[in-house]
């Protein structure tokens, strides 16, 4: 390879990237339109009236409602999932044996599975055993069950990173093994494990199948399901639609900017691994 | 090393290190309490009573202890996802409506939901839809984010930087993508007919959306745009991890950019591309948000896929079985392509 022509390569890099980013432009672009203006064809591609009704559709749709139970169960299944997941990930880093690789495969195996297919049995057996009454906490145990198998396998090459000598000098030192793990083990691994959360915590915020599936009640509704029935058959409120979007990815796209990179290298460790 | 090496090497020292262990910390202490102990303070009162009992002790100082850990989340999914997965395969052999669902006690069907599946006249065709949306996802996902990954590998001021932007399409939820395509999609007013016009590629305007033979491609476009990231991220590592000099060899051989690609990168590619496309097929099979949001399956099914349409029996029209029933095939073909990929990323690792 040349070292030629860097500043042309930049300029490719920055031309694709604005293609790919487009819809999200599209995205904010819309929600500043007027009602007229969104209809125009040819379409503007800078609002000529930039109408800030951020204010009104919030209010309007009650999205602090629904960002509320998004919130709730996005923070009941980060709690849960690390809190069922960390010590697995820990124990499944420590050996090598026949008995970690049936627990890794059955942990693999069962990260696949389709929400949208696993969401018939859970809702048929939920409902049987009263776990529909508590909808919200319904879906965190099935959106836990989702993301733990994701959470344990890269949590699991964090755990791996750390040096089990340090471990292992605390035992000398007469800790046990919760010891050593509560107090070695999980500060060292603090920084990934805090970043494989936030992967689990954005997931599960913008979680829909379980939600829409087993959320009978309105009031209970999470931020995805009051989008869809914004987009109801018969509506062209497009820069409206638009703005509720823009509200609610917007801190999504603010906190993963923020942990960009420690994300990418995450999760790229965890899939090829 | 090699893994058997390192295998060797850590069953060494666990074997030598837990003797030492317990001649230099001879605690047995109750796992209860001695969670709340602070490493170098004092040491438990010794208590030999309790050294005895063999579980304790494993708990505390031996493998006892990542047992437990191990099964609660084991014993976790198995509850609530290989539970699941049991009982969706007796639904779909019993007769399960919205008057059967609260009892346990149902009428066993046998495989006489299976084939009023098969017997229904929009099987065949979301089945062919279903194929058409992994095949050309897949295709297209990974032929862009193969060149997007190869483009960013060359040396320039911002290139990783530039590269993690695209990311933000991964992070998004479905459900939002799929709303902001069906704006770009619209028939009258959207943006994509209008590029599209204004380039000459297409004389009139295309209802992306209700017209039966483009819908299930819109939702296709939304797919691949999800999925480039995705894609490229991995490529991306995979390229990274190939030798260097193996390029400067073949430089000094005279070999061409073209060469190089296919006698090197492509080869030493393969296992990743095999991760790759398994990651993609289990992902593309997932996709339920991209087609609630932008089609519903419609028109007429034109854009239905199985999982898609399994959700739609069981939730929209109450025939649980029959959702059942494709959930199963579903479920066991994508449990079928993950363990390919498993096996793929051992054999990886073996070599």
């Amino acid at each position: 390879m040349k070292p030629a022509k860097p500043f042309i390569l930049l300029g490719f890099a920055l031309l694709f990237a604005a293609i790919y980013l487009f819809p999200l432009y599209w995205m904010y672009v819309t929600a500043l339109k007027s009602g007229s203006e969104i209809f125009a064809f040819p379409p503007s591609f800078w609002p000529t009236d930039p109408q800030w009704q951020f204010g009104r559709i919030f209010a309007e749709h009650a999205m602090d409602r629904y960002l509320w139970n998004s919130l709730l169960i996005a923070v009941g299944t980060t709690v849960l999932a690390t809190l069922i997941g960390t010590g697995a990930a820990y124990a499944l880093s420590r050996h090598r044996n026949i008995w970690t690789a049936v627990a890794l495969f059955l942990v693999l195996m069962l990260q696949v599975l389709p929400p949208s297919l696993m969401v018939t049995p859970i809702f048929v057996a939920f409902s049987q055993v009263g776990l529909l009454e508590t909808p919200r906490a319904a879906v965190v145990l099935a959106q836990t069950a989702k993301v733990l198998p994701l959470y344990i396998v890269l949590c699991r090459s964090t755990f791996l990173q750390v040096p089990r000598e340090l471990e292992d000098a605390a035992r000398v030192d007469g800790a046990s093994r919760i010891g050593a793990f509560l107090r070695i083990m999980i500060p060292l691994a603090r920084n990934g494990i805090l970043v494989v959360s936030v992967l689990i915590f954005l997931q599960s915020f913008g979680e829909y199948v379980y939600s829409r599936s087993l959320i009978a009640a309105e009031t209970l509704q999470t931020a995805t399901v009051g989008l869809s029935s914004f987009m109801g058959p018969n509506t062209n409120d497009w820069a409206g639609i638009m703005t509720y979007a823009a509200i609610y990815v917007t801190p999504i796209l603010i906190v993963f900017a923020l942990l960009q990179r420690r994300i990418v290298s995450g999760l790229t460790a965890g899939a090829l691994k | 090393m090699t893994s058997a090496q390192i295998r060797q090497s850590m069953t060494d020292r666990s074997v030598n290190s837990h003797p030492a262990r317990v001649a230099t910390a001879p605690s047995p202490y109750p796992l209860p309490q001695g969670e709340g102990e602070d490493i170098g303070q004092a040491r438990p009162p010794r208590r030999p009573t309790l050294h005895r009992i063999p579980l304790l002790r494993t708990l505390r100082d031996g493998s006892g202890f990542d047992v437990v850990l191990v099964l609660c989340a084991v014993g976790y999914l198995l509850v609530f996802a290989a539970f699941p997965l049991v009982y969706t395969l007796v639904m779909s052999l019993q007769q399960v409506d919205m008057f059967s669902l609260a009892s346990f006690d149902r009428p066993f069907a046998g495989l006489d939901n299976y084939r009023d599946v098969f017997a229904r006249p929009e099987a065949l065709q979301i089945l062919k839809n279903t194929v058409i949306f992994v095949v050309l996802s897949i295709t297209f996902q990974l032929s862009i984010g193969f060149g997007l990954a190869l483009f960013f590998q060359q040396p320039f001021p911002g290139a990783t930087y530039i590269r993690g932007v695209f990311l933000a399409g991964w992070i998004m939820p479905a459900l939002v993508v799929g709303a902001i395509w069906k704006w770009i999609l619209a028939g009258d007013f959207g943006v994509l007919n209008y590029a599209l016009a204004s380039l000459h590629l297409t004389g009139g305007k295309i209802f992306w959306l209700s017209d039966p033979d483009v819908a299930l491609f819109a939702v296709i476009i939304a797919n691949i745009w999800l999925g480039i990231p995705f894609n490229m991220i991995l490529l991306s590592v995979g390229l990274a991890a190939i030798p260097r000099d193996l390029y400067e060899a073949a430089e000094i051989d005279g070999a061409r950019a073209g060469r190089r690609f296919l006698h090197i990168t492509l080869p030493m590619m393969r296992s990743t591309l095999g991760s790759v496309v398994s990651l993609g097929i289990i992902f593309t099979l997932q996709q339920f948000d991209l087609i609630a949001a932008m089609t519903k399956g419609g028109p007429a099914n034109a854009s239905n896929v199985a999982q898609y349409w399994s959700w739609q029996m069981s939730f929209e029209t109450y025939e649980i079985s029959a959702g059942s029933v494709v959930a199963v095939l579903m479920v066991a073909l994508v449990i079928l392509v993950a363990a390919l990929y498993v096996r793929s990323t051992e054999r990886e690792h073996a070599a």
